[in-house]
C-alpha cells in the first residue's frame, strides 16, 4: 500500500489512541471533577495541641462526608473538597502567618485554627487578604466587635458558656443554691465568659462572689480558691481550660472546700477529663457546644446522634464537642459553596451571612458580626464517668444530680 | 492569719516541688555550664514513664518513679556520653542549640507516640490532706516536698563523700587538673548528666502524681528550673532547694494578696531584685565563673 500524507497522519493517530486511550478514560473522569481547596491552620503541637487534633478531626471527617456524598455541581463539574493543613504550633503568629501562605498559593477560603488568640490573629489577616472564613475554635466576642466582615463563628458566643450553666443550675437545682463563686483565667476569652456569668447570675437572683483570677494554663489555682474559701459559696464556677479546671477541683479537694456543685467550661466535655479526675470528676457540671441529643439534621451528616455513632466508627473515640464545632464549620463552609456554586470567596461571604441551617450542630445562622447567636449551649455532668446532657430538658439526658458534694 | 499561715504553707509545698524539677537543671549547669534547655521534656518523659509504670504493672508512683528514674538516668548517660561531649567545649551557644534541638526531637516524640492527651497518674490518696491546727497540708505535695529535701542532702552527701561526687566536683572546678589525676571527663560528665536526668524522672513522676502532664508542658518545666536555679545560685547544692522555696511562696503571696494576673510578674520581679543585690543566685559561689576550662 502506498503511503500517502494523510495514511500516516492516520495511523500516527491510531497508534496515539492505542498508546494514550486507555489512560484517556480516566482522564476525561478527573476532569469532570473540579475540587475546591480549603486552608486550616490547626495547632497540632504546642499548648493546644489536644484540641487542635480534635479540630483537624472534625474537618478531615467534614471532607470525607462531603466528598463520598456530595452530588453537588460547579459549573457542570462534580465538587469535591480539598482541606491542606498547617501547624501553627499554638502560637497566633504562626496562626495568622499560614493564612497568609495560604493566600499566596491562591487559597481564599479558610477554616479556623483552635483558640481565640489564634483565631483573633487570623481573624485580621483574614480581613487584610480578602479571604472567607469559619471559625470553629475562637468563641471571645471580642473578636466579633472590631467590625470584621468576613469571618463567621459557628459556635455560641464565649459569653454564653458560663451563663448556660447559671440558667440550668437556676432552673434546676433543688433547694437553690444562694451564693455562686467565679473563679477565673485571666484570658481574654475566660474573662468574657466570666463577665457573662456574673451578669446572669446577678439577674437570677444568686449572690455573687468574685471574680477571683490566676493565671492562664496555671496547674495551681490555690491563691483563687483560699480566697473564697472564707464564703463557703454554695456554687464555685471556674471560667478555666483543661489544666486549671483539673487543678480546681483536686486543689479544692486538698484544701478542704466543699461546695454544692462545682461548674466548669470546656475542660468537664473533654474525655479526658473524667479519665484523669477519676471519681473526682463525678458530678461536675459543664458547658458545651453540642452534644449527640441537639436537635436538627440536614443532608452530609444527619442528625447529631447519627455523627456521634458515624464519628466514633471512623475515629475510635467519642466525638467532642470540639469535633462537632470543626465539622460544624466545614459544612457552613461547603453549604455555602454549593449555594454560590462557586470557590469565589466574595460571593461565599454573602452566601454565609444568609445561610439560615438547621444541622446536627443545631442552629447554624449568623448576626451582623458573623456570630452564630442562635444556637443555644449545652449543659453536661459528668454521671458515672460519662458526660451526659442535663440541659437544656428538651434534650436532657438524665436528670441533672444536685447536690453531690459531700 | 490562719488564711496566712495556709498561703505560706502551700506555697513552701509548691516550692519543694518546683526545687525538685531544677536540682538535676542546677548540677548540670554548675558542673558542666551546660543549660539543658530539654530538661522539661526530660521531666515530662519521667511523667510518661511513672504513668505507663503504673498502668501496666499497677505500681503505685512512689516505687514506680525509681524505674522511671533508671531508665532516664541511662537516657541522659547516653545522651551527655554519644552527643552533647562532642560540643562540650564549645561556645555555650551551641550547647543551648543542641540541647534545644533534643529537647524539639523528644517533644515531637512523645506527641507521637503518648499523643497529646491529658494525663495524671490516679491514686486513692492523690487529692488527700490532713489538718494542722486550721491548715489544711496536702499528703503528696508534702511527700513531694520531703522527697526534695531527702534529693539534696543525698546530693551533697554523695558529692562530698564519695570518690564518684568528688571525681564530679573536681571536673566542675577545673576539667584540666581533674584529667591530670586520672579522672575521665567524658565518662564524669556523662554520669552527671545522668544523674541530672533521674532526678528529672523522679520531678516528672511526682508532677504526674500532682497535676495533669501533656508534652507541651516540657518548656513550663525548663524555664522553670532555669529561673530557680538562677535564683538559687549555682554552685551549691543548696541552691535550687532554696530558689524553688522562695520562688513558690512569693507565688503563694502574690497570688494571695493581689490579683492573680500578678503572680508571673511578681515572681520574675524578685527573680530581678535577687540578682541586683546578689548576682550569683542566693547561695551561688562566684568560683564556678572563674573556673578553668580545658
Amino acid at each position: 500500500m502506498k503511503k500517502t500524507p494523510r495514511t500516516s497522519a492516520a495511523i500516527i493517530a491510531a497508534s496515539c489512541l492505542a498508546v494514550f486511550g486507555i489512560n484517556a478514560i480516566p482522564a476525561a473522569s478527573a476532569a469532570d471533577v473540579v475540587t475546591i481547596t480549603l486552608g486550616a491552620s490547626v495547632p497540632l503541637t504546642g499548648s493546644l495541641a489536644k484540641e487542635g487534633l480534635l479540630t483537624k478531626e472534625g474537618y478531615q471527617f467534614c471532607q470525607e462526608k462531603v466528598n463520598a456524598l456530595s452530588t453537588a455541581t460547579i459549573g457542570g463539574k462534580q465538587k469535591k473538597i480539598e482541606i491542606v493543613f498547617q501547624d501553627d504550633t499554638s502560637k497566633p503568629d504562626l496562626a495568622a502567618q499560614n493564612l497568609s501562605k495560604f493566600n499566596d498559593k491562591g487559597i481564599k477560603l479558610i477554616l479556623s485554627s483552635y483558640g481565640s488568640a489564634n483565631v483573633n490573629a487570623q481573624a485580621a489577616v483574614v480581613e487584610l487578604n480578602k479571604q472567607t472564613m469559619v471559625d470553629s475554635g475562637g468563641a471571645d466576642d471580642a473578636i466579633f466587635n472590631k467590625g470584621y466582615t468576613r469571618t463567621f463563628n459557628v459556635m455560641s458566643p464565649a459569653s454564653e458558656y458560663a451563663t448556660s450553666m447559671v440558667r440550668a443550675i437556676a432552673e434546676m437545682a433543688k433547694p437553690k443554691p444562694v451564693t455562686m463563686a467565679f473563679l477565673s483565667a485571666d484570658d481574654g476569652f475566660s474573662k468574657t465568659v466570666t463577665a457573662g456569668g456574673m451578669k446572669a447570675a446577678t439577674a437570677l437572683g444568686f449572690t455573687v462572689i468574685g471574680p477571683q483570677y490566676f493565671p492562664n494554663a496555671t496547674s495551681d489555682v490555690s491563691a483563687a480558691l483560699n480566697k473564697i474559701k472564707a464564703d463557703k459559696p454554695d456554687v464555685i464556677l471556674g471560667s478555666v481550660h483543661f489544666v486549671e479546671g483539673v487543678a480546681m477541683i483536686k486543689q479544692a479537694k486538698e484544701l478542704g472546700i466543699t461546695p454544692k456543685s462545682f461548674a466548669e467550661t470546656v475542660a468537664p466535655p473533654i474525655l479526658d477529663f473524667a479519665s484523669t479526675l477519676g471519681p473526682l470528676a463525678e458530678n461536675v457540671l459543664g458547658s458545651s457546644q453540642w452534644s449527640s441529643t441537639v436537635k436538627g439534621q440536614e443532608k452530609y451528616f444527619g442528625k447529631a446522634s447519627n455523627y456521634a455513632s458515624e464519628f466514633l466508627a471512623r475515629f475510635g473515640h467519642e466525638a467532642t464537642y470540639h469535633n462537632a464545632e470543626a465539622s460544624a464549620a466545614c459544612l457552613a463552609m461547603v453549604l455555602a459553596i454549593e449555594k454560590t456554586k462557586s470557590a469565589d470567596a466574595e460571593k461565599i461571604k454573602t452566601a454565609l451571612a444568609a445561610l439560615d441551617v438547621q444541622s446536627f450542630f443545631g442552629r447554624i445562622k449568623f448576626d451582623s458580626t458573623g456570630q452564630n447567636t442562635f444556637k443555644p449551649m449545652v449543659v453536661i455532668q459528668i454521671q458515672k464517668g460519662k458526660i451526659i446532657t442535663v440541659w437544656p430538658r428538651s434534650i436532657a439526658q438524665a436528670k441533672m444530680i444536685w447536690p453531690y458534694v459531700k | 492569719m490562719d488564711t496566712f499561715l495556709q498561703v505560706t504553707a502551700y506555697g513552701l509545698l509548691q516550692g519543694g516541688l518546683l526545687a525538685l524539677v531544677a536540682v538535676g537543671f542546677s548540677l548540670v549547669w554548675g558542673i558542666m555550664n551546660i543549660v539543658n534547655l530539654s530538661h522539661g521534656a526530660f521531666v515530662i518523659l519521667g511523667a510518661y514513664i511513672a504513668w505507663e509504670i503504673q498502668g501496666w504493672l499497677g505500681l503505685d508512683p512512689f516505687l514506680g518513679m525509681f524505674i522511671s528514674a533508671a531508665v532516664l538516668f541511662c537516657v541522659g548517660y547516653i545522651f551527655q556520653r554519644f552527643l552533647i561531649n562532642l560540643i562540650v567545649n564549645g561556645p555555650v551557644f551551641i550547647t543551648l542549640l543542641l540541647t534545644f534541638g533534643i529537647n524539639m526531637i523528644l517533644i515531637q516524640g512523645m506527641n507521637l507516640f503518648f499523643t497529646a492527651d491529658f494525663r495524671s497518674i490516679q491514686t486513692s490518696y492523690g487529692s488527700n490532706s490532713f489538718e494542722v491546727g486550721n491548715i489544711r497540708i496536702p499528703l503528696v505535695r508534702l511527700l513531694a516536698f520531703l522527697l526534695a529535701i531527702v534529693i539534696t542532702f543525698a546530693l551533697v552527701a554523695f558529692v562530698k563523700h564519695t570518690r564518684t561526687g568528688i571525681s564530679i566536683m573536681a571536673t566542675g572546678m577545673d576539667r584540666g587538673a581533674a584529667r591530670l589525676m586520672g579522672i575521665r571527663a567524658r565518662h564524669v560528665y556523662a554520669l552527671t548528666f545522668g544523674i541530672s536526668a533521674a532526678l528529672a524522672g523522679m520531678a516528672g513522676t511526682m508532677i504526674a502524681t500532682i497535676e495533669t502532664f501533656d508534652p507541651s508542658k516540657a518548656g513550663k518545666f525548663t524555664l522553670m528550673a532555669f529561673v530557680v536555679a538562677v535564683l538559687g545560685g549555682l554552685g551549691n547544692m543548696y541552691g535550687a532547694l532554696v530558689g524553688g522555696l522562695l520562688m513558690g511562696l512569693v507565688q503563694g503571696w502574690a497570688g494571695q494578696y493581689l490579683s492573680g494576673t500578678w503572680v508571673n510578674a511578681i515572681a520574675f520581679l524578685v527573680l530581678i531584685i535577687v540578682l541586683v543585690f546578689r548576682p550569683n543566685g542566693l547561695v551561688g559561689k562566684a568560683f564556678y565563673a572563674a573556673r578553668v576550662e580545658i
